[in-house]
């Protein structure tokens, strides 16, 4: 278990959610996945999700899977009401610049420490 | 109003996956002979092709609709159909420009070819129309009405490349009065899985891109007569206008 914060700093990534305490979220384990239907069938509650899909269901399905956090690769921002949307849900919405591979590699190596 | 054997997404010779068998008089001969009375050519983000088929189709009496399959930046097929020529070109131009500027492999996907009426090759498009479009589902659907043109998400029983492999599950918003299915869906079982579908309005067409293909999946539509608007009526049943799987 880490805390999403130290993954965020890890990452150089920003919090599009800042209501949602990245301080506060714990994170168990990671997904890597573009297709919202395969995520549905396979996420798993507590791991961070992270993606290139920017589409407002990526909301509900972090919701429907008890996914904490979404990290947007490569830079991506969603719409303003995608950011609604997951603060309603509260789930915690985050963007870096790195790629899903680079993301991935270090989500796995804080995990495994 | 009369009844119609509509296949509505059907690919040309311009599609990089289309077998170059699919020529406008010999696609149009086979339809014919197999009873379709109606079709529209659904190429991948791209309708320049639609000239050469529709002349074709012209002259063997058959109807013929302007179409496109449209990939959008989530990788969902769109099919968007048109009645209206210059606003069908404009919207075109719009979706070309709007392509990821990558060359298409012919050595590993096919040559792209436009043709004219005669089957003249005009040109090899070079950029990949098998890619998506820079817009996002509700970006295309803005363009799409905005040149008037009517929105059907393709093969929603599909895994690749429909609204549901790609979204998880149907939006809310933006909302389609008419969805596409595979030419072998299982209709009952497909809802079955999908109740989110039921009692809405499906047309089924074969996706062909070889001439075997031809007719394997079609919808009898009753409409005024063929176009985009009238498939929009009969998609909400107005007037006794129908559309059967």
């Amino acid at each position: 278990m880490i805390k999403l914060s130290d993954y965020l700093h890890a990452v150089g990534g920003s919090n599009l959610t800042p209501a949602i305490d990245a301080e506060e979220i714990g994170i168990t384990d990671g997904y890597v996945c573009d297709m919202l239907s395969d995520v549905m069938g396979s996420a798993k509650a507590g791991q961070a999700w992270i993606t290139i899909m920017k589409h407002l269901n990526v909301v509900a399905v972090a919701s429907m899977t008890g996914i904490p956090a979404i990290v947007f690769a490569k830079g991506g921002v969603p719409e303003a009401p995608v950011i609604e949307k997951a603060l309603e849900e509260g789930i915690c919405l985050i963007t870096s610049a790195l790629t899903p591979f680079e993301l991935a590699g270090i989500l796995y190596k804080q995990l495994e420490n | 109003m009369r009844w119609f054997n509509a296949d509505l997404h059907i690919h040309s010779v311009l599609s990089p996956c289309g077998g170059l068998e699919m020529s406008p008089r010999e696609l149009v001969a086979r339809l014919k002979t197999i009873g379709i009375d109606w079709f529209a050519i659904t190429d991948h983000n791209s309708m320049a092709n639609c000239p050469a088929y529709e002349a074709v189709a012209k002259r063997a009496g058959i109807e013929f609709t302007w179409g496109m399959e449209l990939q959008t930046s989530e990788e969902i097929h769109l099919l968007v159909y048109f009645d209206n020529v210059v606003l069908a070109q404009a919207f075109d131009q719009e979706v070309y420009a709007s392509l990821l500027p990558l060359d298409n492999d012919a050595d590993f996907f096919g040559d792209q070819v436009i043709i004219d009426e005669n089957e003249n090759i005009l040109s090899v498009e070079q950029r990949a129309l098998s890619n998506s479009s820079l817009w996002d589902l509700n970006t295309a659907v803005e363009m799409a009405l905005a040149h008037d043109g009517f929105c059907v998400p393709a093969h929603v029983d599909s895994g690749v490349n429909s609204i549901i492999s790609q979204l998880g599950f149907l939006p809310e918003k933006p909302r389609f009065n008419a969805f596409g299915i595979t030419a072998r869906a299982d209709v009952s079982r497909f809802l079955q899985k999908q109740p989110v579908f039921s009692g809405k309005t499906l047309i089924r067409s074969s996706d062909a891109h070889y001439l075997s293909d031809l007719g394997s999946g079609f919808s009898r539509i009753r409409v005024l007569e063929a176009g985009a608007s009238e498939l929009a009526k009969a998609a909400l049943r107005l007037d006794h206008r129908n559309i059967i799987i």
